[in-house]
């Protein structure tokens, strides 16, 4: 006989990691900055009004924002159009043969493998200081990412429709659009719609790093220790952020759902209407965004001659490789652990009482909107530098993905087994445990699998900060202009996160198999 | 049902009505045409800053600097603020920035990048600038007497300026090597990098970090300003002295503003004196009496420690 552990449990397993961090922590912590940390959240309470910082933070705002839109409109337009060339039944039905989707497939790995923040680094080289570059930095991999879900989605479809309407006589482009468009539109529009929040998050980021907007605000108020100022900034984002996941959450719900119950029956296309209406708004939209920014498309084509390669290989190669990629893995695994774990057992822990939902909410909320370099940081202040202190910064911002993920899939899943072992006797954290936690268990670690995959990409933004892992090693070679090491760097990054990619995906096959 | 539709589509056909209104005056297409032309034409001198101060000392401090020089050069002067040290070395190499405050290692950086690259001046305190070592008083350091002293930093929270400052940088760590220490013998095996002076001196009176290495001149202010508490922080030690700051411009600005302009542009920033209430603000902000001639060969030292310490390769 095998011992298996039941799904709701293997949740709660990786907050196992709690026990040899909390051992950890006391040995860590110097505690030297405790009264700066008060500082910065008492300044919570009384953010900066003054019309100077007001203005200057919502002009930064808008530059955040449209550098998101733009980034976002142009990798889902080039995304789309990449995942159907890099779709296998597309090639099947156009040409019989699906090498050239496994081609681009492979082509696509590469974009994608890079975070944008390196991206925007690296273009910042090629292109100079201008807001093209940011929107490019998010182009770039967002395009090979939607391609990759896109193609994904297609080919998961089943092909029975496009063989009957190409049987019956339609050409191959036809019998695809009519077959294969109408069912991919739900998955496009979530996406899409995901994507949306994404680029807000990594556009923050990148000016984080210096590539304008919100981000840099943040960065210099926090640089200079103005934590009133800073306040305004973190509250204002969070504003932009959670009315954008509501609004998109309301266009999900209003497009996608059946319409059950209802009195009145949508006239047939209303829909399509509403979603063409919204796309044509967004075009013009995007256009004077562009114009807003000053986003120069001919200024993308005058690239400045990089330096010249040194070719010091030796003094490459003698970087100090295993404690680097070793520091990049350990970051990434405490940070899964604690992000994946910690989201069902703080869940769990505020089950029994509805006060102490909303503040959980805010909390988690406040992780996916602090950029992680920032928290890290903060968080500096206490702890001494290190993998702990990156993977904390780099798992609460995830913690709060997480978080409302799985609080949105227990709230749409259903509540029988709940109620069933709740009249049955059992408390409300046990009844939630194995009830809806239950049920969802095998879709939330999938999409775990999926996000420790995000963070290993993710790892370099926080160890910029830390001190560990590739990242500290990048900002070193970039400041010093080392052209060799930094592709080295880039290079080995690429090769992790296309292992770290191939693994999350078996694993997440199997646990969405054996469910 | 058909009046949810045309309330919809009224307001999306409002909304796009309406969008036109918040952009400013000209179309969208042809402006974006036309930019790239005009950025041609126009002759405008951009300068720029390492931010190795608060933003907001750098903001008021700069933009004196194009009013002065505008006014000097009968040419349009605009200050563009860069987020950090590289991003100001980047920006002068792809020919974002032409006339830039850099520090030694950041000015050698870019000349290395930017061949022709012309020293233009630096100030009367940057012939012999200075590094200080700050302690929080409650670590137990005290004042050192020689370079050797610096070994009692091992094992301490310790954090730079920024990662390509030459004063909180670069020349700190070549005695710390000349001590014997190591960058991973610091407590949590690496030190900081706060970003800027001011927020070195902050973090290590704050507790935050043990003790740091900060400019020599940022440190006075602070002190002078009341900003630096003395019962809480503490100098223990200064470096020899080191060439420092200086103004770098673009190797093709005769070409673009006319024959003779670099000079001109020299002659205008060494004239400036405290006698003139503008200049005199000016310099102050700078913490100088007046600016005088550099030469490129005064630098050489610090490239050889920047290639001894990997931030010059």
């Amino acid at each position: 006989m095998q011992l298996r552990a039941a799904p709701p449990l293997l949740v709660l397993l990786p907050a196992l990691v709690l026990l040899p961090l909390a051992l950890l922590l006391p040995g860590l912590s110097h505690g030297g900055g405790w009264e700066l940390i008060g500082q910065f959240a008492s300044a919570a309470l009384t953010p900066s009004l003054e019309p100077v910082v007001l203005r200057s933070v919502a002009a930064g705002l808008l530059v955040t924002v449209a550098m998101a839109l733009l980034g976002w409109a142009v990798s889902l337009v080039l995304g789309l159009l990449l995942g159907v060339a890099s779709s296998r039944t597309v090639w099947t039905s156009l040409t019989g043969s699906a090498l050239p989707a496994t081609g681009i497939r492979r082509l696509l790995a590469v974009p994608r493998s890079i975070h944008e923040l390196i991206w925007g680094l690296l273009l910042l080289q090629l292109m100079g200081l201008q807001p093209a570059v940011a929107v490019l930095a998010i182009v770039i991999p967002y395009a090979a990412l939607v391609a990759r879900v896109i193609s994904d989605l297609l080919d998961a479809l089943p092909t029975t429709n496009v063989e009957a309407l190409r049987a019956g006589g339609a050409p191959a482009p036809a019998a695809l659009l009519t077959a294969l468009g109408p069912a991919l539109l739900p998955g496009v529009l979530s996406y899409g719609g995901y994507r949306l929040e994404c680029a807000l998050r990594s556009a923050t980021l990148l000016g984080v790093f210096g590539l304008g907007g919100l981000g840099t605000e943040l960065k210099l108020t926090m640089q200079s220790l103005a934590f009133h100022e800073l306040w305004t900034g973190l509250w204002l984002l969070l504003a932009v952020m959670l009315s954008l996941e509501a609004g998109l959450g309301g266009l999900r719900r209003r497009w996608l759902m059946p319409v059950r119950f209802g009195l009145q029956q949508p006239s047939v296309g209303l829909r399509a209407r509403e979603m063409v209406l919204v796309l044509l708004a967004l075009l013009p939209l995007s256009l004077l965004l562009g114009q807003a920014l000053g986003v120069q498309p001919q200024a993308l084509f005058t690239w400045q001659p990089l330096p010249p390669l040194q070719n010091d290989w030796p003094s490459v190669l003698a970087m100090p490789w295993p404690a680097l990629v070793g520091g990049t893995l350990a970051l990434t695994l405490l940070a899964a652990c604690l992000a994946v774990g910690l989201a069902p057992l703080l869940l769990l822990l505020a089950a029994p009482s509805r006060w102490l939902r909303a503040p959980l909410r805010l909390v988690w909320a406040l992780g996916r909107l602090w950029p992680p370099p920032l928290t890290a940081l903060l968080l500096l202040l206490v702890l001494q530098p290190g993998v702990v202190t990156g993977a904390l910064a780099l798992g609460f911002h995830n913690l709060g993905v997480l978080g409302r993920l799985l609080l949105e899939s227990a709230a749409d899943a259903s509540p029988a087994t709940e109620q069933a072992l709740a009249c049955a006797g059992s408390g409300p954290r046990l009844a939630l445990l194995y009830g809806r936690l239950s049920v969802v268990a095998r879709p939330y670690l999938a999409y775990a699998a999926y996000r420790s995959d995000v963070m290993l990409r993710e790892s370099v933004v926080v160890s910029l900060v830390g001190a560990t892992g590739l990242g500290s090693q990048l900002l070193e070679s970039l400041s010093a202009f080392a052209w060799d090491q930094l592709l080295a760097l880039v290079v080995v990054y690429a090769l992790l996160t296309l292992v770290g990619e191939d693994l999350s995906d078996r694993w997440r096959a199997r646990l969405l198999a054996s469910g | 049902m058909t009046f949810r539709i045309r309330a919809t589509a009224a307001l999306v056909g409002l909304s796009l009505a309406l969008l036109p209104a918040l952009a400013p005056a000209g179309g969208p297409l042809p402006s974006l045409l036309s930019e790239a032309k005009a950025q041609q034409n126009t002759k405008v001198l951009r300068i720029g800053a390492i931010p190795d101060q608060k933003p907001e000392l750098l903001n008021r401090l700069y933009p004196l600097v194009a009013n002065e020089l505008s006014r000097q050069l009968g040419v349009k002067v605009t200050y563009v603020p860069v987020v950090n040290y590289a991003a100001a070395v980047t920006a002068f190499r792809t020919g974002g920035l032409d006339l830039v405050w850099f520090g030694s290692l950041t000015g050698v950086q870019a000349r290395l990048q930017k061949p022709g690259a012309q020293v233009i001046a630096q100030r009367d305190i940057d012939a012999s600038f200075q590094s200080v070592f700050i302690a929080n008083t409650s670590s137990g350091l005290r004042p050192i007497s020689n370079v050797k002293g610096l070994s009692e930093l091992k094992g301490k929270r310790f954090t730079f300026a920024s990662e390509s400052s030459t004063s909180g940088r670069l020349m700190p760590q070549y005695y710390l090597n000349q001590a014997g220490v190591k960058l991973s013998d610091f407590a949590g095996g690496a030190p900081g990098f706060t970003g800027s002076h001011d927020t070195a001196i902050a973090l290590v009176q704050s507790g935050a970090y043990q003790a740091g290495a900060v400019s020599e001149e940022v440190w006075r202010s602070s002190l002078s300003e009341g900003k630096a508490n003395r019962a809480k922080v503490i100098q223990i030690w200064k470096t020899p002295g080191y060439p420092n700051y200086h103004w770098l411009a673009q190797p093709d600005l005769d070409k673009r503003f006319g024959k003779g302009f670099t000079a001109r542009m020299k002659t205008a920033i060494l004239s400036w004196r405290p006698t003139n209430p503008r200049q005199k603000e000016v310099l102050a902000l700078f913490g100088a009496q007046r600016f005088i001639p550099a030469n490129a060969a005064a630098y050489s030292s610090i490239e050889q420690v920047g290639r001894q310490i990997g931030k010059i390769r």
